[in-house]
């Protein structure tokens, strides 16, 4: 049977069944296997690290003039909207106003909350979109997301696995294939990590449902569903592509920025001069 | 192949035949397969003891006496309301040293199973290097601590074991190699595709890895240390080959040379069992250090109370 007739029957049963038309792009397999295979370097290219919504730009610390400051974006939130609960759209709030600088009731500096600037495993599906590359590497049986952020790693059994026994801040994924799509199923997460800088934000009972599908040579269409009956009224779905790095030297390399961070975190317990 | 070294292979099969065995672990592309869950935990050490001087292996008499002290050693509990039973007080449930192997130490080459003599060089960094831990602190700030501690990475490379979380997942593509290694969280991404070392003026916590296969084996070269974090006070110059083959459905057979003439007279290696275990989990370690917090904290008050 053709390439075609293939492609035209799968595109005729899934628009039958009323589901997103199957993508006309065919990925190469992983050698020896039935699926597409999606190693590579990888790569977000938008601004959702900063705000995974509609946002202007922004200034960023004076001092610094325009080197941190906020670039705009059109965001990423399937129609804008992120449906949180009255009082958890109150603690948006406050994370953004506590981002960097926190005071207790004395007026004494403490630790700043936003997650990212203390160099904390950033979660998903934030590590997707922060602005550093990060590799798949799909053997198999498992495959392993290796993000540069953090040093921050994810194993992806395709096989049946145990729901999670412990809570993390990369949460417990299972994968599965749906056709050409990969489809990750993440659970077992923490209440320590948020979305973005604008401090939007979820509880343990975070719930991720990823979709990783080949839409061309060099671009992967990402989907996430994102449940959390703690803080939402009701699912929201976050789309963007990702791009493979071109470069002729691409390679992935390190950030470990725990240093980065010490001054930060431990800079009040530094013996004075 | 070295006759020590052949022996060693020979104690590790336990007279396994080799080819037939490895033929059976292939990926479906091909290669060889060493994907899977593993761990490198083992009691017996480094380098030889002194009292096994001369002596390659153990009988199985001191062997089944070394697991029973493990096994004892790891397993009491100081007296309960004791100081000592709330400070470090880890039973077994908290380590993971694994078992003898067999053998008197890890190295066995050179033969002695001891590291080769510095050089002058080196044992001058070594005296400065003990001269700075003779004392306890300082406590000034989170850089006065050790890079485990601050949560950095676990070990330079190449990676002995310790007394817990020895634990490894490897997963492969046609293309590359990744190894995960629990602590800290971190992948080390081998491309076999032959491309160039990263500019020698990019240092990495792990280095910079290459890998290809030679027959059944997979060899990874590392370079591009830091300085800040070098295996066994050797300096970022070192060079390293690492080796792995699996040898049965169970277990993988690993060993490293390393070489640096600016700390020893002549390049040694070591061999380790990776033996295959359960899932790996999360370590997120800098995102909850009570420890470090604690230190500092402490030395603060210790310096208000003395003030």
């Amino acid at each position: 049977m053709g390439k075609l007739v293939v492609a035209i029957l799968l595109f005729a049963t899934v628009s039958a069944a009323g589901q997103t038309p199957a993508p006309a792009y065919k990925a190469p397999r992983l050698a020896g296997t039935v699926n597409p295979d999606l190693s590579g370097l990888w790569q977000a290219l938008n601004e959702a690290n900063w705000d995974v919504q509609a946002h202007a730009a922004q200034a960023g610390p004076p001092e610094f003039g325009a080197l941190f400051a906020q670039p705009a974006g059109p965001g990423i939130v399937e129609g804008n909207e992120i449906p949180y609960q009255p009082l958890a759209l109150a603690q948006k709030k406050d994370n953004f106003e506590k981002r960097f600088v926190r005071t207790n009731s004395d007026g004494v500096r403490l630790e700043p909350l936003d997650p990212e600037a203390k160099c904390y495993l950033p979660g998903v599906p934030r590590a997707t979109y922060m602005p550093f590359p990060f590799q798949i590497i799909q053997g198999n049986k498992k495959i392993v997301i290796a993000y540069e952020f953090a040093s921050a790693t994810r194993i992806i059994p395709l096989e049946k696995v145990e729901p999670a026994l412990n809570e993390s801040y990369m949460g417990w994924s299972a994968g599965r294939w749906e056709g050409d799509t990969l489809v990750v199923d993440v659970t077992g997460f923490n209440d320590k990590t948020w979305f973005d800088r604008a401090g939007n934000f979820h509880s343990d009972a975070l719930h991720v449902i990823e979709r990783y599908t080949p839409a061309g040579r060099d671009v992967l269409r990402y989907e996430a569903t994102i449940e959390d009956p703690k803080v939402f009224t009701r699912p929201w779905k976050i789309s963007f592509p990702l791009y493979r790095r071109l470069d002729k030297n691409a390679q992935f390399m390190e950030f470990k920025c725990v240093p980065f961070a010490e001054e930060l975190v431990y800079g009040h317990l530094r013996k004075q001069k | 192949m070295p006759i020590a070294a052949r022996l060693i292979v020979v104690g590790l099969l336990l007279s396994v035949p080799a080819t037939a065995q490895q033929k059976k672990f292939r990926t479906p592309w091909g290669d060889p397969d060493l994907q899977g869950s593993w761990s490198n935990a083992t009691t017996t050490p480094l380098q030889r003891p002194a009292k096994y001087a001369g002596k390659e292996f153990l009988t199985p008499q001191e062997r089944a006496e070394q697991d029973k002290e493990t096994a004892i050693g790891t397993d009491k509990r100081s007296p309960r309301g004791s100081a000592e039973d709330v400070d470090a007080a880890y039973n077994n449930f908290w380590w993971e040293r694994g078992w003898s192997d067999g053998r008197t130490s890890l190295i066995y080459d050179p033969p002695d199973g001891r590291i080769p003599a510095l050089t002058p060089e080196a044992r001058k960094r070594q005296a400065s290097r003990n001269e700075a831990l003779r004392t306890d602190g300082p406590y000034d700030g989170p850089e006065d601590l050790d890079l485990y501690t601050r949560c950095i990475i676990r070990a330079p490379l190449p990676r002995v074991p310790t007394g817990y979380d020895n634990n490894y997942e490897i997963v492969q593509t046609p293309k590359f190699v990744a190894i995960v290694q629990e602590q800290m969280h971190e992948t080390r991404i081998i491309p076999l595709d032959g491309r160039p070392h990263l500019d020698q003026s990019v240092p990495q916590w792990l280095g910079d890895s290459r890998g290809h296969w030679e027959g059944d084996t997979l060899v990874v070269e590392t370079t591009n240390f830091s300085e800040r974090a070098t295996f066994q006070g050797a300096t970022k110059s070192l060079r390293l080959v690492e080796r792995w083959t699996r040898v049965a459905d169970d277990h993988i057979d690993y060993r490293f040379t390393v070489s640096d003439p600016a700390t020893w007279t002549k390049p040694w290696s070591a061999a380790i069992t990776w033996n295959k275990t359960g899932m790996l989990f999360e370590y997120a370690c800098h995102e909850d250090n009570f420890g470090l917090y604690g230190i500092l904290a402490g030395a603060r008050a210790q310096e208000r109370k003395t003030r």
